[in-house]
């Protein structure tokens, strides 16, 4: 009987262990759709995200980030910031009247990477830094890969 | 050397347990204590800085995306998110609320996964008449019991509801587990 107590204490304490480094420090999620195409699968990919950067350091433009949704509690989206606090930003870079909005203290300005088909700030505005988890550090499954930062450099010829 | 053995042994028999106690704080209930005035008279209904309300946290509901029209709940502010503040729920999505000074419109559609909140004491609480509907996702625990001033011990008090909000017909359910 205690042996038994004992395994199943065993299992608890491994349990909320593994659930705790999941709080703080890394976890993985299953994430599918169109709206990040040319980066992530629409069928469906496992990214590992990490809270580090967030709780250490800032989260930068170009980062790829977990967010809790804005329209529905229950649901993740994994978007690409585009614009941190003070920056402005075109509101829809694909429409013929450009618009902008400077990104208000504390959030982000989030899109996918698929602007043709992709939810994003564009129809739910700036996104407040207490939705966003973790950024994005890899693709474990299929063909595992580091994920770095995407943000290139344009030069400029005069 | 006997007595660092015995503390080794006795670290290792409570060690194993500290994160099970951490998980039972995030994800089941836990204790806190309430700064400022915003929800007078519910909760530090004495101004006086050093009297605090200690009060319980229940994470388990929100975990379940339970939110309720009247709720006390916690959440981060939305401009900043490492600052956690205490209002009260007072319309969910597709209500029409109308709304006070310094907000820019008359009345306001709260927009889907979000809800409009409000602190009890009209005057001295920054909520969504400055800040605007907040997303749910913010929403961090329910605030269910003052425990501290023992003469006040017990469910914290309803607010009625007042003529400021119209009501949608039917509120989606936010609660995965009762659909499944």
């Amino acid at each position: 009987m205690s042996n038994y107590f004992k395994s199943a204490a065993l299992v608890l304490q491994v349990a909320c262990g593994v659930q705790l480094f999941n709080n703080y420090v890394a976890e993985f999620t299953w994430c599918f759709g169109p709206s990040m195409l040319p980066t992530l699968n629409m069928t469906g990919d496992i990214v590992g995200f990490e809270h580090l950067t967030q709780r250490f350091s800032k989260l930068d433009t170009g980062d790829l980030v977990v967010a809790v949704s804005p329209t529905d509690p229950s649901k993740l989206v994994c978007k690409r910031i585009i614009g941190v606090p003070g920056d402005k930003v075109v509101i829809d870079p694909v429409s013929p009247h450009r618009q902008y909005i400077t990104v208000p203290p504390g959030h982000y300005w989030l899109m996918g990477d698929n602007l043709s088909n992709s939810t994003d700030s564009r129809a739910y505005g700036p996104v407040s830094g207490g939705l966003v988890l973790g950024r994005v550090f890899a693709r474990l499954w299929p063909s595992p890969k580091w994920i770095n930062n995407g943000l290139e450099e344009i030069v400029e010829f005069s | 050397m006997a007595f660092v053995s015995s503390f080794r042994q006795w670290a290792w028999s409570v060690l194993p347990w500290v994160p099970v106690g951490l998980y039972f704080t995030e994800h089941g209930y836990s204790l806190g204590t309430v700064n400022g005035r915003s929800m007078q008279p519910t909760l530090n209904p004495d101004s006086n800085q050093l009297k605090k309300d200690v009060v319980l946290f229940n994470h388990w509901a929100i975990d379940r995306c339970h939110y309720n029209i009247g709720d006390v709940v916690t959440l981060r502010h939305p401009d900043q998110p490492e600052k956690i503040v205490i209002k009260r729920i007072v319309a969910l999505e597709g209500d029409v609320v109308q709304t006070r000074s310094p907000y820019p419109d008359a009345h306001v559609r709260v927009p889907r996964g979000h809800c409009w909140v409000e602190g009890d004491e009209m005057f001295h609480s920054r909520d969504s008449n400055h800040y605007g509907p907040v997303p749910l996702g913010l929403v961090k625990s329910k605030v269910q019991y003052v425990l501290y001033p023992l003469n006040r011990f017990g469910k914290i008090p309803d607010k009625p509801r007042g003529n400021r909000v119209r009501y949608a017909p039917g509120h989606k359910v936010y609660n995965r587990l009762d659909h499944e």
